[in-house]
C-alpha cells in the first residue's frame, strides 16, 4: 500500500557500492575497518578506518612517572607486548645512562623471543582461519597457552609481563624454569611438521595465497615496510642483527627471506622464523647458568626519579617489523614526549590500502592476516 | 659504520647551512637544521647516502618556546646507521612542508601529527581526521591541552560498588588460594 505520493528514489547508474570491512569483521585483525568501494567484486578503493582502540597512551605516558609506564606500554600492542617493555626501558636506560647487567639482558631476550614465538603462533592461527582452516587456529591459540604458561611463571602475568624495569629486569628465575623452557621448546619443534602437513603445505591454503597480495621489493622499501613483510620480498634486514641491541649480536642465527613477497611468502617467512626463535632460545637456555650477577641495576628511587634531559631513539625487532621509541626527557619526573612507532602503523594503513585495489573482496582478509596488521599499535 | 664511512657523511653534510651534527653513537647521529633547508637535507641522505627508510617523524610541543620540534628518523640499509634531523617551526601558525614526494610513509606521520598537533603539512595527500574521527575538541597532543581537566568538565565519575564487592569488602577483603591449589607454585621435587 503505497501513498498516493510515493516516488521511488532513483539513483544513477552505477555498478559500484561501498562496504564497510570492519570494525567487527571475522577477517579483520582486531578492531579495525576498512571502507571499500567494490565494482562487481573487484575492489578499486579502499580507506583504512582506525581509531577503535585509540586509548591515548602517547598522552598518558606525560602523565606518569617514568616507571609506572612500564605497566602502560605493553597493552599498546596486545599479541606482542614484550618487545613494547624492554624498548621503552632501553630508552630509558639510555637516557640515564644505566648499564644494564649480562644476565638481565639474557633474561630478556629470552622473553624477547619466546613472546615472537607467541605472537605467530597467534597470527598463524588468526591466518588459516581465513582459508577456512579452523584446526590450525585451535591449534596455534593452544600451544601459545604453553607460552603464556611459561610467561606466567616466569613474569607472574600471561600476557601483559610487566617484567622489565628501567635497568633491569623485576624478577629471578624461578627453580628448574629452564628445564621447562626446553621441554616446551622440544614440544613446539615436535609439533612443526604436523602444522607444516595442516596448514603449510595444505594445497588450500598454498593455491590461495600464492600470488595473493604480492608486493614487490621496491614496494615494500618505499612504503617504509618492516619486519617479516620486508623479508618476504627478499631483503635480509632485521634490527637484531643490523642495529642489535641487548645481547643478540653474540648470538648465532640466520635471517629467513623468501623471494614473492605474496601471502603465502610472508607466512612462509614466519614460519622459518620460529626455528630461528627456538634456536636462539635454547642459546639463552644453555648460556643463563653460567651468567651470574645482579638481574638489575641500582637505580634511584623510582618515586622521586628525574631522569636527565635529553632525547633517545631506540628500535626493537617484534614480531611485526621495526618498533621504535622516541623518548624526550626535560630532566624531570615525567617523561616531555614519548612517540611509540608501531611497525603496523606502515603495513596496516598506507599499505593495506595501496594493496587492497585491484584486489578481490575475499582476498583482504588473507593480505591483512599475512601482513600480520596489528591495529591497537597504529591507534595507540 | 666505518670510519672512512663517517667522514664521508660529515663531508656531505656539511654542504647544508647552518647543520649542527652530533654523533650520539656509532649508528645514531643527530642533524639540527634550519627549518627551510630540511628538505634538501633529506634529499641528500636518500638520494647520495642510501637513507632510504623513513622510520617515523616524531613531533614535541615545546610550549614555553611557543616552538613545535618535528623530528625525521632515516635509516640507511647500507651503512646501517640512523640520522634523526630535527627542525624547529613556529607553534603559530604551524604550517609545514611535507616530504611525502621523498618518502612515501611520510603520509602516515604527517596524518597523525596534523590530527594529534595540528600541524599543516603542505603538500601532503592525506589530512584527514584517522583515530580521533569523533572529537571536535583541540589537537589533544597539544601540551594546553589538560585530558584530566577534560574528563573532570565533561564526565562524570562512576560510582562502581555492586553486591559482591561489598560483601568481599565486609569479610574483609581478598582471596586466598591455598598454596597447593595455585597453578604455578611448583617447586623442585
Amino acid at each position: 500500500m503505497r501513498p498516493e505520493n510515493y516516488e521511488a528514489q532513483r539513483h544513477p547508474p552505477s555498478n559500484e557500492f561501498e562496504l564497510n570491512f570492519g570494525p567487527n569483521h571475522p577477517g579483520i585483525e582486531g578492531n579495525y575497518a576498512l571502507k571499500v568501494k567494490l565494482h562487481g567484486d573487484v575492489v578499486v578503493e579502499a580507506k583504512a578506518d582506525g581509531g577503535y582502540l585509540h586509548r591515548g597512551f602517547e598522552k598518558l605516558m606525560e602523565q606518569r612517572l617514568w616507571i609506572q609506564n612500564i605497566a602502560l606500554v605493553p597493552r599498546i600492542c596486545v599479541p606482542d607486548p614484550s618487545p613494547m617493555e624492554v624498548c621503552y626501558a632501553v630508552a630509558v636506560e639510555e637516557l640515564c645512562g644505566l648499564e644494564v647487567p649480562q644476565r638481565a639482558q639474557w633474561l630478556r631476550v629470552m622473553q624477547l623471543e619466546l613472546s615472537r614465538i607467541a605472537a605467530h603462533l597467534f597470527t598463524f592461527g588468526g591466518h588459516a582461519a581465513t582459508t577456512g582452516m579452523y584446526s590450525t587456529m585451535y591449534w596455534g591459540v593452544a600451544d601459545r597457552d604453553l607460552i603464556l604458561d611459561l610467561f606466567e611463571e616466569f613474569t607472574g602475568g600471561r600476557v601483559y609481563s610487566i617484567y622489565n624495569i628501567p635497568g633491569g629486569v623485576r624478577r629471578e628465575l624461578p627453580d628448574g624454569f629452564l628445564q621447562r623452557v626446553s621441554e616446551t621448546l622440544d614440544y613446539i619443534e615436535s609439533r612443526l611438521p604436523d602444522y607444516d602437513n595442516l596448514f603449510f603445505k595444505n594445497q588450500v591454503f598454498v593455491k590461495r595465497a600464492k600470488g595473493t597480495g604480492v608486493m614487490s621489493q621496491e614496494q615494500a622499501l618505499a612504503w617504509g615496510v618492516t619486519g617479516p613483510n620486508l623479508r618476504a620480498t627478499g631483503l635480509a634486514f632485521d634490527v637484531r642483527r643490523d642495529d642489535p641491541y641487548l645481547v643478540y649480536d653474540q648470538l648465532d642465527f640466520e635471517i629467513p627471506t623468501e623471494a614473492h613477497g605474496d601471502a603465502w611468502s610472508r607466512t612462509l617467512v614466519r614460519r622459518l622464523e620460529l626455528v630461528e626463535s627456538i634456536r636462539i632460545l635454547r642459546q639463552v637456555v644453555a648460556a643463563l647458568p653460567d651468567i651470574a650477577g645482579p638481574i638489575r641495576a641500582p637505580i634511584p628511587n623510582p618515586l622521586a626519579w628525574n631522569v636527565p634531559a635529553g632525547e633517545v631513539y631506540t628500535r626493537v625487532e617484534s614480531s611485526k617489523g621495526e618498533l621504535c621509541y622516541f623518548v624526550v626527557s626535560d630532566g624531570g619526573p615525567k617523561p616531555y614526549r614519548v612517540h611509540v612507532r608501531g611497525p603496523s602503523s606502515m603495513h596496516a594503513v598506507q599499505v593495506l590500502e595501496k594493496m587492497s585495489v585491484g584486489s578481490r573482496i575475499e582476498d583482504i582478509a588473507q593480505t591483512m592476516f599475512s601482513l600480520d596488521a596489528c591495529p591497537p599499535e597504529v591507534d595507540r | 659504520m666505518s670510519q672512512e664511512l663517517t667522514h664521508w657523511l660529515d663531508d656531505l653534510l656539511e654542504e647544508i647551512e647552518g647543520i649542527k651534527i652530533r654523533r650520539k653513537s656509532s649508528r645514531r647521529v643527530r642533524a639540527d637544521v634550519p627549518a627551510d633547508a630540511l628538505p634538501a637535507l633529506l634529499e641528500l641522505l636518500q638520494g647520495r647516502a642510501g637513507y632510504i627508510h623513513l622510520s617515523a617523524i616524531s613531533c614535541v610541543d615545546w610550549i614555553e618556546d611557543d616552538e613545535f620540534e618535528l623530528v625525521y628518523h632515516v635509516w640507511s640499509y647500507e651503512s646501517h646507521s640512523l640520522v634523526s634531523a630535527h627542525i624547529r617551526i613556529a607553534r603559530e601558525p604551524g604550517v609545514y612542508l611535507s616530504v611525502y614526494d621523498l618518502y612515501q610513509p611520510a603520509g602516515f606521520f604527517e596524518r597523525d601529527i596534523h590530527e594529534m598537533y595540528g600541524i599543516h603539512f603542505e603538500g601532503s595527500p592525506n589530512m584527514e581526521k584517522f583515530i580521533l574521527t569523533e572529537w571536535d575538541g583541540p589537537p589533544p597532543m597539544r601540551k594546553e591541552f589538560d585530558s584530566e581537566a577534560y574528563v573532570n568538565e565533561h564526565l562524570n565519575w562512576q560510582e562502581y560498588n555492586p553486591p559482591w564487592l561489598q560483601e568481599l569488602i565486609a569479610e574483609g577483603g581478598g582471596v586466598i588460594i591455598p598454596p597447593e591449589e595455585q597453578r604455578f607454585s611448583r617447586k623442585k621435587d
